[in-house]
């Protein structure tokens, strides 16, 4: 038969746990006492009576002492928290660092924000030649009188030989009857009675002949009761404003180079936000970089590396996210403030720079932000749950995720998108853009009633709060407490997987 | 030189388990794989010194190792690493220092590098970690390399990287799985000068290999693994005395193989000869010691020349089987 050791060991098969319950126990014992006594203690305390010994402060001291010593993990890793934290997360920039994929994804991104800031300026060096909407700068008769002067002086424009007297009206430039009666908004949502003929050609104002044939024989058309004006229909809350009706001749012939920028420019900053950074950039990059963060590891087998360290598992899951964190939201703020910067002295101003988007550029990042941690933590979570099938479950949800941001496009009040992360990041930037731009919803209706469409295509990117339609802010801040829901969610799932699972 | 482990960083408080309970208390620990078993019902209890874990490949070893660091959750049974379930608990780690089988490393990293950033998991700050880190590389003798890439590193100097990420925050228990595999013989005599001296600074040490020999040089308590059940556990002088009795095989290397087992024969202890093959004798006998303090005279004696002597059974198998085969 094998000896058993001198050392207190166990042959194969012997009963240990009595006698190491035992030991623990007296274990246990000598250090409660050896406690007391590095705590000043009296000699001949009762060890497992402490209560015992005299002395309220001092009772108090030891107390303090031993729970020091004997405190748990918690106390531990919150004393330690910023180092634990940045070390795990600074080994995760660093190993960011080193791999080629990193770099391709960033260079990527870099790429692509390049491109359309190129077909942006393009876009802002264009100009939109004057178009005549209400025709009054012809010259339809050739008598060499404009078609709007002869109306405003009396004379018949499809009559060559019926014009002005030329000693005291001499003939107008054509430009002068183009762009001539711009949209009229007073800013006022409660106000539904706006617009405003500036040509006359409906009021008849200044006109030589106010009773001329030409002028509308209806001028209340919109059935405001209110001749010559434009009707705004806005929502339920009055904050939006839905459609304008206008009478005949009111506001129908505006500036198109003026409007159709800054349409554009609107368009540009919705639309990039929305599908550039917040969907692509916000989706692709979580997508191959944090679906790995602990799936990588385990792969590799080197996750005991980190795992093996008094530190949680779901400290080591949420400081790797950190470190993710650490790549993305400084890459995602330089690539949005530098649009902003680029598309700040581009953009139809009348300064140099425009500070009017910075609040739209920031509700852009803001949405970057948190959309980039959700899916970061989501994905990086599947990668947990599932090692094997976590990216291409991830990328199940890419394909969930692109449907449902196109709905959250076309058909925002749909409530299915409501069930994504792009719905609430687009969200974001919807009620950032009304937040930044008051007339935004103005804007939009213009753009319809004039039907600019693909030259003005702000309709197709703006849309007013799903959620909280009577306030921005208040949807803003329900889309932002959406995704940290989804990401504290995720988290506490990843966490739970993490916990439970075996490092073999 | 044994390096001052003992420093304790300002921002460093250690986690405190009862000071005399057993290291690692494995309580009937069953650890399956779906029908595979990879541990059966062990039960064991360690504290203090170098144990050498032996066993074939698939005996167990590394699972044993993974359930006391907590990588794996028994199946039935109970693990305690000092005094807590490492698997739900890992405050022990910050005593323990685990050096895996596993060949990977981040090669990216520097050697300082890859020891400071796990030194700093334990709590201390980044001055702090990287003096530990110099000092434990120093220990095992990379003091030279600790700027170089761990991917540029030989075989032996990775197994030795990641001893000394083990050992930076000075623990009461090391366990190493495998610290030899594929090393040259060079990284392996450094390599078991550094289990020795962990010894001797009285760390509890587990450390496990399939070659007996190996074991034999680092430390002489056992515990053989096999098939996932623990064979035995103790001394390996008192095992192998009684291997020695048990019969026993000398292989000797001779031009006149016969002649020379004729003089074999008349010793007591001898109970028979074998010509297996060519220029060789295989001697059985039932006392190793006596024979092979007989041996030299009786070569002498006779005037035949010797080239070569080998024990076929002082191996981990022979050692099995004879375990096996007693347990039967």
């Amino acid at each position: 038969m094998i000896p058993e050791p001198d050392d207190g060991g166990l042959g194969a098969g012997d009963s240990v746990s009595s006698e190491f319950e035992r030991q623990i126990q007296e274990a246990q014992q000598e250090r409660a006492a050896d406690l007391i006594e590095s705590a000043g203690a009296p000699q001949g305390a009762s060890v497992p009576e402490p209560l015992s010994i005299p002395g309220g402060k001092q009772l108090q001291r030891i107390q303090t002492q031993a729970a020091q010593v004997l405190r748990p993990l918690t106390d531990t890793v919150w004393s330690k928290l910023d180092r634990k934290a940045t070390a795990v997360a600074e080994f995760t920039l660093r190993q960011y660092r080193t791999k080629s994929s990193t770099w391709v994804v960033l260079g990527i991104g870099v790429l692509f924000v390049g491109m359309m800031l190129m077909f942006y300026a393009e876009a802002m060096a264009t100009g939109y030649e004057a178009y005549d909407n209400d025709g009054d700068s012809f010259d339809w008769d050739r008598d060499g009188y404009p078609a709007g002067q002869e109306k405003r002086l009396g004379t018949d424009p499809n009559d060559k030989f019926d014009f002005p007297d030329p000693e005291l009206y001499p003939p107008d430039d054509p430009s002068v009857w183009v762009n001539e009666d711009g949209f009229d908004w007073d800013g006022d949502y409660g106000n539904r009675n706006q617009g405003h003929d500036d040509d006359g050609d409906c009021t008849g104002e200044g006109w030589t002949n106010p009773d001329s044939w030409s002028l509308p024989g209806n001028k209340d058309y919109n059935g405001d009761g209110i001749d010559c004006n434009a009707r705004y229909r806005t929502n339920e809350t009055g904050q939006i404003i839905l459609g304008i009706l206008n009478d005949p001749n009111v506001d129908e012939d505006p500036d198109e180079d003026v409007f159709i920028k800054e349409a554009l420019h609107r368009a540009f900053v919705l639309g990039f936000g929305k599908i550039g950074f917040v969907f692509l950039i916000g989706i692709f990059l979580p997508l191959f970089l944090a679906t790995g963060l602990i799936r990588d590891e385990m792969d590799k087998g080197t996750l005991h590396y980190i795992m093996g360290k008094p530190i949680a598992r779901a400290e080591v899951l949420a400081y790797r996210l950190l470190g993710y964190l650490a790549v993305v939201w400084p890459y995602s703020t330089v690539l949005i403030l530098g649009t902003a910067l680029i598309t700040g002295f581009i953009a139809p101003s009348d300064s140099i720079f425009r500070f009017d988007d910075m609040a739209a550029w920031l509700g852009v990042l803001l949405a970057s932000w948190f959309v980039m941690l959700a899916y970061g933590t989501v994905f990086c979570t599947l990668g947990v749950i599932s090692p094997k099938f976590g990216l291409w479950i991830a990328i199940g949800l890419g394909v969930w995720e692109f449907a449902m941001a196109m709905i959250s496009l076309g058909a925002p009040n749909f409530p299915l998108s409501w069930l994504s992360i792009s719905h609430w990041g687009i969200e974001i930037v919807n009620c950032s853009s009304i937040l930044a731009y008051p007339d935004q919803s103005w804007m939009a209706a213009v753009s319809e009633t004039v039907n600019w469409g693909e030259d003005a295509p702000i309709t197709g990117f703006y849309s007013p709060p799903t959620i909280m339609p009577t306030s921005a802010f208040g949807s803003l801040l329900i889309s932002i407490f959406m995704l940290l829901m989804v990401t504290v969610m995720a988290l506490f799932i990843g966490q739970a997987s993490l916990k439970s699972k075996e490092l073999n | 030189m044994i390096p001052d482990l003992s420093q304790t960083g300002e921002g460093r408080k250690e986690w405190a388990p009862a000071p005399e309970a057993p290291h690692v208390v494995l309580n009937h620990v069953t650890k399956t794989y779906g029908r595979v078993i990879g541990l059966n019902d062990v039960s064991i209890a360690i504290k203090g010194g170098v144990t050498g874990i032996l066993g074939q490949n698939g005996a167990g070893k590394s699972t044993l190792f993974k359930l006391i660091v907590g990588r794996l959750r028994p199946s039935s049974g109970e693990v305690m690493l000092f005094g807590t379930n490492p698997f739900k608990n890992p405050a022990p780690y910050s005593r323990l220092g685990y050096v895996s089988e596993s060949e990977q490393l981040y090669d990216w990293m520097t050697g300082l590098d890859f020891v400071t950033t796990l030194a700093r998991l334990y709590g201390y700050t980044r001055d702090e970690a990287k003096a530990r880190a110099l000092h434990v590389l120093e220990f095992v003798g990379l003091e030279d390399v600790v700027n170089k890439e761990i991917g540029k590193y030989s075989k032996g100097m990775r197994q030795r990287v990641k001893i000394a990420h083990a050992m930076v925050h000075d623990p009461d228990l090391i366990i190493l799985d495998e610290p030899l595999a594929g090393c040259d013989p060079l990284a392996r005599t450094t390599i078991m000068n550094v289990v020795r001296e962990l010894g001797a600074m009285g760390k509890t040490v587990l450390v496990s290999s399939h070659a007996l020999h190996e074991i034999e040089r680092i430390t002489e308590q056992i515990l053989i693994l096999h098939n996932g059940r623990l064979l035995a556990l103790g001394n390996l002088h008192a095992i192998r005395e009684l291997l020695d009795k048990h019969p026993h095989r000398i292989k000797l290397h001779t031009d006149e193989p016969r002649e020379l087992g004729r003089s074999f024969l008349p010793h007591e202890d001898v109970y028979g000869v074998r010509f297996p093959n060519p220029g060789e004798l295989l001697i059985e006998t039932n006392n190793l010691s006596s024979v092979h303090q007989a041996l030299p005279g009786i070569c002498v004696e006779s005037g035949i020349r010797v080239t070569g002597i080998e024990n076929p059974d002082d191996n981990l198998e022979s050692l099995l089987g004879y375990l096996v085969e007693g347990r039967a």
